[in-house]
């Protein structure tokens, strides 16, 4: 008999979307890797071994190695009390604390890094200052140019990663277990210990993991703070060499980011493998509302910690950047005659250069969203709807992909995309938009994953059965059904994309110059207020795009 | 008002065979109930027949035209089948004439045929006033009734049921029984009904496949099946039974550890396993064909619920409710076997063990 099948354009969109992976993102990533071995065409180690003997990359590695592992125990230290406080007790003002947090985690983490320069400079800083005086100390208490320094922000940076990934594993747990600890007879603190910490320990150490690989990553932060301090990471090492432009420096760079990478994926093999494999906390199906713990006495005094907590960590540093902005003079008080300037906000909102970067910053990023969006949308259905063997790969490459440090993406990408292999895409937007599809889809397929598994097959079973086909289907039942998801991952790609600085820095040419990279510039070698006034501008959009979320997604916002 | 022939079907999910060898036709305009514990491959058995599911093995035709095979696939939305959901898969973005009318929107029909369709079936699932109503406004059964109406607007020759009415309450579960079957007898249509629960497959079946493991164990009428079981599996799933063993000699067979015996005229020697159904016992105070101690009754109304102890076995016994006042547990009470059923006692026990 004839083979007869129909044609399922299913398969097509499928494929095509899995070798546009391929080629941008496993290659690149294998290229570098042996490159790193190959540099000079056959197997060798040199490249190695001039790198790890010299003295300066040691002490980089030591204080990427540090910084990030001193930001991921505090980080972890902060978030979870936050976590459960906002999440499980009736603390005053949950709402706006989450909010905050939250908010902070959509912030670009140069534009903290900025504001904690002000503060706390060791001759000017406005908060060494202040406590200065109010402590009657003979010298300034800070040193914003030190480890310490850099590991406190990129700790008020990066733990808002843990919180995020702490609460939502404490809103899919089953609060009937611990009611069940608590009818045994154990008070709520020995509860807490007793059986929450327990069950939430797997998510508690992929939070943990999760902050160290995103601060060890981290350029903007030590190159703002490390770089004036005599502070280098392996990351501003990584760009030091790229910015020697020789091929040498390039091989360089690539043993680098070859060690970086190793982390990164070894982190991510021990929390999606290791860890993740442990997980308790089972998706139960059906939305349980969490028992709230009564803090009694506390109530008060444990509010106003949070909210001293948020003062310093967010509000003061927010704050900071606006006050900078409007400033003309920044060794005087803003509030001092004559210093108030709308200059700066002038500059940032009419110079040309500037309105150009802005306007490539935002096509670039709509384009990453988009196609990123789709990119998604098809790997989930291909993960969730089908049963092809291999369909959680694509899964696995996006999160790869995101694991994997920004300088190490525009290094592969750099190496591969510029005409060696008949592709040349290097010094045009597309490559951006490719770099940041790599880096920041995982946050949009998460989204939608979990939007697929809220949906039964059966209603899609129910219109395929009514003679719909595929793509019918999906226009029909699932994308109406899930839209505030498509929406709330749209936002979660374009906001990061948006003021991208690391990725974008290295790939920028004079006509794609982003965003991000404008401001960088200012701040490091022109106007600092400008900068700021930028940062300030960048701030208002985020923080309005994710008030809109939260009413496009009913507040059930889905980072 | 199709034929469904499944032919040499099989269906393994990696290693693990959940249907062996399906070898059956369903008639035309016939209403067939696959009924079996959960797990059976009984739902697995519909989505292959809707082409949710590839079969591993075998063919499935509809109407002698290959659907599924090793060469052919014919997909679900090809078909031209009704399908009720047990989530009832209702859409929630759309109003109840929407999700209606949706496969006859996809079949491209002129608005005006499609309203009037639609209206129709309303009127068929009683919801013609319900039409602008979103599914979160209606009752679990009146959004059964939609994935009824929407299954059945665009004139299927084949309807298929996955366990519909497992989510609704007891009262409503009754009344949609009979509606369901109102419907099937009003359009004349092939039905395949896939259940647990046996009243269901008793009241509406022409025929009724008992399923167990992946296996057919018995097809027939619900009478016959009810009244002639092939196997203890079957005598146990449908209704209620007892099972004593004992020894057959001829003309009598001894129930095994104790001294007592029911006549038996049949044919079978050696081990075997009597299976008689509670409501086929009758209580009585004087002397029965066998003896035996009350141990406990509840009073359901209509009838008397009873347990016995015969020997070191316990009878479950629906006597006439009147027995309730005359009958105290703890008296010696002998039992009228009205009929029962003898199995050889093959020593396995497998039979109400019901697998998940």
């Amino acid at each position: 008999m004839q083979k007869k099948h129909y044609f399922d354009i299913k398969w097509a969109v499928i494929l095509v979307i899995v070798a546009f992976l391929l080629v941008f993102q496993v290659f690149p990533l294998l290229y570098l890797v042996y490159r790193s071995f190959f540099s000079t065409g056959k197997f060798s180690l040199e490249g190695f071994s001039r790198i790890y003997t010299y003295e300066m990359n040691w002490s980089c590695l030591k204080n990427t190695i540090i910084t990030a592992g001193f930001a991921m125990i505090f980080g972890v230290i902060l978030a979870f009390p936050l976590a459960w406080l906002v999440g499980r007790t009736n603390l005053y003002g949950k709402k706006f604390f989450r909010f905050l947090f939250v908010t902070t985690y959509m912030v670009p983490p140069y534009v903290g890094a900025m504001a904690w320069l002000r503060l706390l400079n060791p001759k000017v800083g406005t908060l060494n200052v202040f406590i200065k005086n109010l402590l009657h100390l003979s010298e300034n208490p800070f040193n914003i140019y030190s480890i310490w320094g850099l590991v406190w922000v990129l700790t008020t940076f990066y733990y808002p990663y843990a919180f995020i990934t702490i609460s939502r594993a404490m809103e899919k747990m089953d609060p009937s277990l611990e009611e069940a600890s608590r009818i045994s007879g154990a008070s709520p603190l020995k509860t807490l210990f007793t059986v929450t910490l327990p069950l939430m320990m797997p998510s508690i150490v992929a939070a943990a993991l999760l902050v160290f690989v995103a601060a060890a990553s981290c350029y903007g932060i030590p190159s703002i703070i490390g770089a004036p301090g005599q502070l280098y990471t392996v990351t501003t090492r990584i760009m030091d060499y790229v910015s020697v432009g020789s091929q040498q420096g390039l091989t360089d760079a690539t043993v680098l980011a070859v060690f970086l990478m190793a982390i990164a994926l070894l982190v991510l093999y021990i929390s999606n493998f290791v860890v993740g494999k442990k997980d308790y906390i089972t998706v139960s199906g059906k939305s349980t509302r969490p028992n709230i713990v009564d803090l009694g006495k506390w109530r008060i005094p444990i509010t106003i910690l949070v909210s001293i907590f948020a003062l310093i960590v967010v509000i003061i540093p927010f704050a900071t950047v606006f006050m900078t902005s409007f400033t003309t003079n920044m060794g005087k008080s803003l509030f001092a005659p004559g210093n108030f300037t709308l200059k700066f906000w002038n500059t940032a909102l009419t110079r040309k250069s500037i309105l150009g970067s802005t306007k490539n910053s935002v096509i670039s990023a709509v384009w990453a969203a988009t196609l990123g969006m789709i990119v998604c949308l098809v790997m989930a259905y291909l993960l969730k709807r089908t049963n092809v063997k291999g369909k959680a790969v694509p899964d696995f490459l996006i999160t790869v992909g995101s694991g994997t440090p920004s300088v190490v993406i525009a290094l592969a990408l750099i190496m591969t995309m510029s005409g060696r292999f008949g592709v040349n895409i290097y010094n045009t937007i597309f490559i951006m938009i490719v770099a940041y599809m790599i880096k920041y889809m995982l946050m949009g397929m998460r989204t939608v994953v979990s939007a697929f598994s809220q949906v039964s097959p059966s209603l899609e079973e129910a219109a395929q059965i009514s003679g719909a086909g595929w793509l019918r289907r999906l226009k029909d039942v699932l994308f109406p059904l899930i839209i505030p998801s498509i929406v709330a991952g749209w936002f979660l790609i374009f906001m990061p994309c948006f003021y991208e600085l690391t990725m974008s820095n290295l790939l920028y040419s004079t006509d794609t110059k982003t965003l991000g990279v404008e401001l960088f510039t200012y701040q490091t070698y022109h106007s600092q207020q400008t900068a700021s006034a930028l940062a300030g501008g960048i701030l208002i959009m985020v923080i309005g795009l994710n008030v809109i979320l939260d009413k496009v997604t009913k507040g059930k916002f889905s980072i | 008002m199709s034929v469904i022939t499944i032919d040499h079907v099989t269906k393994s999910f990696g290693n693990v065979e959940v249907l062996k060898e399906f070898t059956q036709e369903f008639q035309d305009g016939e209403f067939i109930t696959l009924l079996g514990p959960s797990g059976c491959g009984k739902t697995t058995m519909l989505r292959i027949i809707a082409g949710f599911e590839k079969p591993t093995t075998g063919e499935v035709r509809i109407d002698g035209k290959v659907v599924s095979s090793k060469d052919v696939f014919v997909p679900p939305e090809k078909r031209e089948i009704g399908m009720v959901f047990q989530s009832y898969a209702v859409w929630p973005h759309m109003n109840v004439f929407d999700n209606v009318a949706y496969p006859l929107k996809i079949k491209r029909m002129p608005k005006n045929v499609i309203r009037e369709k639609v209206e129709g079936i309303l009127e068929v699932v009683h919801l013609s006033q319900y039409a602008d109503r979103m599914p979160s406004q209606l009752s679990g059964g009146q959004q059964q009734r939609v994935a009824l109406g929407r299954a059945l607007v665009a004139e299927p020759k084949l309807l298929l049921l996955d366990e519909p009415l497992s989510n609704l309450d007891a009262k409503l579960r009754e009344s949609m029984r009979y509606e369901i079957k109102e419907i099937q007898r009003k359009l004349g249509i092939t039905v395949v009904y896939v259940t647990h629960d046996q009243i269901e497959a008793m009241t509406m079946s022409d025929r009724v496949y008992i399923i167990n493991r992946g296996v057919i164990q018995q097809v027939g009428h619900p009478i016959e099946i009810y009244r002639h079981p092939a196997n203890q599996f079957v005598a146990d799933f449908v209704g209620k039974v007892n099972f004593i063993k004992g020894l057959a000699e001829a003309g009598r067979i001894r129930i095994k550890g104790i001294d007592q015996s029911v006549k038996y005229d049949g044919e079978m020697r050696g081990d075997v396993v009597l299976a008689i159904r509670p409501e086929n016992i009758e209580l009585t105070s004087a002397e029965g064909h066998l003896t035996g101690i009350l141990s406990s009754m509840y009073y359901l109304g209509d009838v008397n619920d009873c347990r016995v102890e015969v020997g070191d076995t316990t009878l479950r016994v629906t006597a006439d409710a009147h027995t309730y006042d005359t009958l105290r547990v703890g008296d010696k009470v002998g039992l009228i076997i009205d009929s029962f059923l003898v199995y050889p006692d093959d020593g396995n026990d497998d039979y109400n063990k019901i697998l998940t």
